[in-house]
């Protein structure tokens, strides 16, 4: 096992390689050109000659690619170009917010998702099955932002069972005041898609050999759909929840400018409409960094829920 | 021991539950005004900051040599540390102000524990940091080309990478411990107007020095209020500044006509200003959540209603809707100090290849103005304001001084008649039967308008500029490009036509027509419009004080503008404030955005009032 972690993680280079230089030019040729943001209303071309030299935007491309290399591997990317304040410091209290949300999402949406896809799936081909299908598909086909309108109006403002936005210093304030609302609606949007894949791994699973084996043995239905359905089933679920964590830590964009959470979302597409590139370096790495991460996390859980897997 | 241990914790117990229960109570008690901004603020610094959000933040926490008075209209200044207003001299080339002795900065550790004055070097510092390269001022031009020697202490620290502070500038003559005189390179009678902005304001060097990098998130002045908290982006709070001397309302410009001068006067005068204890402030992005936690009593003012809500707040007539009235909340209407604008590329190559809508020729006149008239603004007003704006007559906005609201013209009506007999007139008619109007030389004629990709408003308009344009005929692309990239696009003369806006930064018609004057092309002038008769009566503009002559220049200007079409003009925008009955000595300011000082709160009101 750890002659394939050793291996993963060189693989790793390469790859982070390659986001690097992905970003650095695409932010250089269609990122526009900050000085002329941070600039002001009014200025002269020495003005914004003397602002690109303060950002460094005036070096050589082969220069400034070299910083930032040396930034990924330090993890110093320097400050933010509209507002000062430290990229390390911005990402750190970010992150919070982002995953007071985002975790409880996770957990919630997965079991629920779970939970009812076994029972579909147990009852497929149902009217039952085929009714929670049409509402999945209907639910999928309405926007995301619809859905944070519609909730925010029912929810925060007619029957005022939450408040419409906002955001605490509290923690538990943030968890049971604040995130309620958001993580309700992530879940109610999330769990429609969720289901339905979910409901096909079991389907997949219950069709397979072993199941009619086990059934052939007598083994009870409860006892076949719990310990070996499930059981098979969790490997492709495990890599959909893998697919799906990186996004944990960046959030929703969208509640977290609806709900006023000062969260990554929120920052991230702040510092894109600003092109504040130490922000957007900084975060860009750190998600490739992750999901790297937690790949190779998630391969390493499959050993543990499937014994037939090897590491090769 | 232990009846003693048993008998401390039960009174520590007690403690406890009367501090805890105290703390809430104090906080009831407080004056808390709820408020959000519409945008995130950048931090407070007022030397590196120009976005109205944190400006208007750095409003209450320190002070300038002068502000604006509350409730007169039009704005007239008024002296702040300043012990007056000074009388131009020397031809309006030197202002010599003379601050008011016992004002001190807020306390802070950079202080290390000692009351520190406010004396006339604060602002003679103040003024450096907007030329110091290393701040990257977004206010640095309006120091540019104005101050005796400024420019040289500027160019000399840029070019040696030192910043000498204690340099001496001959523009600045600090001559005691509370007088400083500005001697100008050229006679500027608006000088007074930029010393009263709300960025330019003293500050502390040893603050400053103390800070070094993190001076956005230390304001330290000697303003009414003080920087209690800040969640970037998420909640700032003010809370009084405790050793502030006070203020009181000056009512001697009041209009006793006007019932919210009025009702300012009621709730304020004979006070000692400010009243709050603490301001909580919230930047939401987003327009739903702001209007729906103004209307859930989560915030008391609301500033600016969406346009998207507008039908749900007030009636075509601009009457608040009864169910609002019967709550008692108040609306302000305002006719802000801002105007939009198309502007045309004057020169006659745009993008690399040649540009039908540059140059004087009349020919060329001619189909600017026909463009400017196809234009539908009525169009725009309904729908894209929804009925929240006026149409724009000249290049100067309501609530400035030079603005005459009895000038109306004929040149920027939707008037696609004329449009289309003007564009036959020169030869602008279709000439190779594809139903769209050709160039009078047989070419093609194709409009290229280039408006910001990220704004849902800028496009809407772009869709109706296009609409517009193929109702008499003339084809019109329409490109979204980077908001940074426009800029660019728009210094550098890389366009044909572009969405443009601009609000007043002081209260003055100079300040929108030098968007015209030709030196100013390559910074503000975008349309890179060059005409002699024009900046020969803007330089003679600035050398007279504000009076019949000077206004008589700008109306000039005005029609000059008018007649060559360098723009389409657009709009000013109507924005209505909401507050909740509790709000008291409320008035909009044109130019200062937040006014916290002149605010009060009717705890008890406020408290039923949440509660229900």
């Amino acid at each position: 096992m750890t002659a394939y972690v050793v291996r993963r993680l060189w693989q790793m280079i390469p790859t982070i390689a390659g986001v690097i230089l992905l970003i650095f030019f695409l932010f250089n040729w269609i990122g526009g050109d900050p000085a002329q943001v941070l600039a002001g209303k009014i200025s002269n071309p020495e003005q914004i000659a003397n602002i690109r030299k303060q950002l460094g935007v005036d070096q050589p491309v082969w220069y400034q690619l070299w910083v930032f290399v040396q930034q990924v591997f330090t993890f110093d990317f320097g400050r933010s170009w509209s507002t000062n304040e430290e990229v390390s410091r911005i990402l750190l209290t970010r992150v919070g917010p982002t995953l007071t949300i985002m975790i409880p999402v996770l957990i919630i949406e997965t079991c629920l998702a779970v939970l009812f896809a076994i029972m579909v799936a147990y009852v497929r081909g149902t009217i039952t099955d085929r009714a929670i299908m049409i509402v999945c598909t209907v639910a999928m086909s309405i926007s995301f932002l619809v859905y944070i309108i519609v909730f925010q109006w029912l929810f925060g403002f007619i029957l005022g069972w939450f408040p419409v936005q906002g955001w605490s210093e509290s923690f538990w304030k943030n968890l049971f005041t604040y995130a309620p609302l958001p993580i309700m609606l992530a879940v109610f949007v999330g769990l429609a898609p969720q289901l339905r894949l979910y409901r096909s791994f079991f389907l997949d699973e219950i069709n397979q050999d072993y199941v009619r084996t086990a059934r052939a043995k007598g083994v009870p239905e409860k006892k076949v759909m719990l310990k070996h359905v499930l059981r098979n089933a969790m490997i492709p679920i495990l890599t959909n929840i893998g697919i799906s964590l990186p996004g944990v830590f960046v959030g929703s964009f969208l509640l977290e400018v609806f709900f006023s959470i000062p969260g990554l979302g929120r920052e991230i597409i702040t510092a894109v409409n600003r092109s504040d590139f130490p922000v957007i370096k900084a975060v860009t790495v750190y998600l490739a960094v992750l999901t790297m991460i937690i790949n190779l996390l998630v391969d390493v859980l499959y050993k543990f829920v499937d014994p037939r897997v090897s590491f090769k | 021991m232990i009846l003693l241990t048993s008998r401390a914790l039960k009174l520590s117990a007690f403690l406890a539950a009367v501090v805890i229960g105290l703390a809430p109570a104090a906080y009831a008690q407080q004056k808390v005004l709820r408020f959000a901004f519409r945008t995130a603020e950048t931090g407070f610094d007022p030397q590196r900051i120009d976005d109205r959000y944190s400006v208007g933040v750095c409003e209450n926490l320190f002070e300038g040599l002068l502000t604006y008075d509350y409730l007169a209209r039009p704005v007239k200044l008024v002296p702040l540390v300043a012990e007056s207003i000074p009388t131009p001299e020397e031809g309006g080339t030197r202002y010599t102000f003379r601050i008011r002795p016992g004002i001190y900065f807020a306390q802070d550790a950079a202080f290390k524990g000692q009351k520190r004055e406010l004396t006339a070097r604060d602002m003679e510092y103040a003024l450096k940091r907007f030329r110091d390269y290393r701040n990257r001022s977004p206010y640095e031009w309006l120091f540019e080309n104005k101050i005796v020697g400024l420019d040289e202490w500027a160019k000399k620290s840029r070019d040696s990478g030192k910043v000498d502070y204690d340099a001496k500038v001959a523009g600045m003559e600090v001559r005691d411990r509370y007088t400083i005189s500005f001697k100008l390179k050229e006679p500027d009678f608006n000088f007074l107007y930029v010393l009263a902005m709300p960025n330019v304001v003293p500050v502390a060097r040893e603050v400053i020095e103390a800070y070094g990098q993190d001076t956005m998130g230390h304001p330290v002045g000697t303003g009414p209020f003080v920087l209690k908290e800040w969640v970037r982006r998420s909640k700032i709070v003010l809370e009084r500044n405790p050793d502030h001397r006070g203020y009181e309302l000056e009512t001697r410009y009041a209009d006793t006509t006007d019932e919210w001068d009025r009702r300012a006067m009621e709730s304020l005068r004979g006070k000692r200003l400010p009243l709050l204890d603490r301001v909580e402030i919230y930047p939401i992005e987003d327009e739903q959540p702001r209007f729906l936690a103004f209307l859930n009593k989560e915030h008391d003012i609301m500033d600016e209603t969406p346009f998207a809500f507008i039908h749900q707040v007030v009636m075509p007539s601009g009457k608040l809707m009864p169910a609002l009235a019967k709550q008692g909340i108040q609306v302000f209407r305002e006719l802000q100090p801002e105007l939009t604008y198309f502007p045309f590329n004057t020169n006659l190559t745009a993008e690399g290849r040649p540009n039908p809508v540059g140059g004087y020729t009349p020919d060329r006149i001619a189909l600017r103005r026909a463009l400017a008239l196809a234009y539908d603004i009525d169009g725009e007003i309904d729908i894209v304001r929804k009925g929240q704006a006026i149409p724009a007559q000249t290049p100067v906005a309501p609530g400035v001084v030079g603005y005459d609201p009895g000038f109306h013209s004929t040149a920027n009506n939707h008037d696609p008649a004329k449009a289309k007999a003007l564009l036959d007139m020169f030869g602008y008619v279709d000439r190779d039967g594809d139903g769209l109007r050709d160039l009078p030389d047989g070419a093609p004629l194709t409009v290229r308008l280039k408006y910001d990709a990220g704004s849902a408003e800028k496009r809407q308009l772009a869709e109706l500029y296009v609409k517009s344009l193929a109702d008499v005929g003339v084809r019109m692309e329409a490109q979204g490009v980077q908001f940074a990239d426009l800029l660019k696009d728009k210094k550098v003369s890389n366009y044909m036509m572009a969405t443009s806006a601009w609000i007043a930064d002081y209260p003055d018609a100079q300040n929108f027509l030098q968007l015209l004057y030709g030196p100013n092309t390559g910074q503000s002038n975008e349309a890179e419009f060059k005409l002699p008769e024009y900046d020969r009566l803007y330089e003679k503009s600035q050398a007279i004080p504000d009076s019949p002559e000077r206004n008589a220049i700008y109306r000039e200007m005005d029609r000059l503008m008018l007649a060559y079409a360098p723009w389409r003009l657009g709009v000013h925008r109507v924005f209505n404030h909401l507050q909740y009955p509790w709000v008291k000595g409320y008035k909009k300011h044109p130019i200062l955005y937040t006014n916290f000082k002149y605010l009060d709160i009717d705890v008890a009101a406020q408290r039923a009032g949440t509660r229900q």
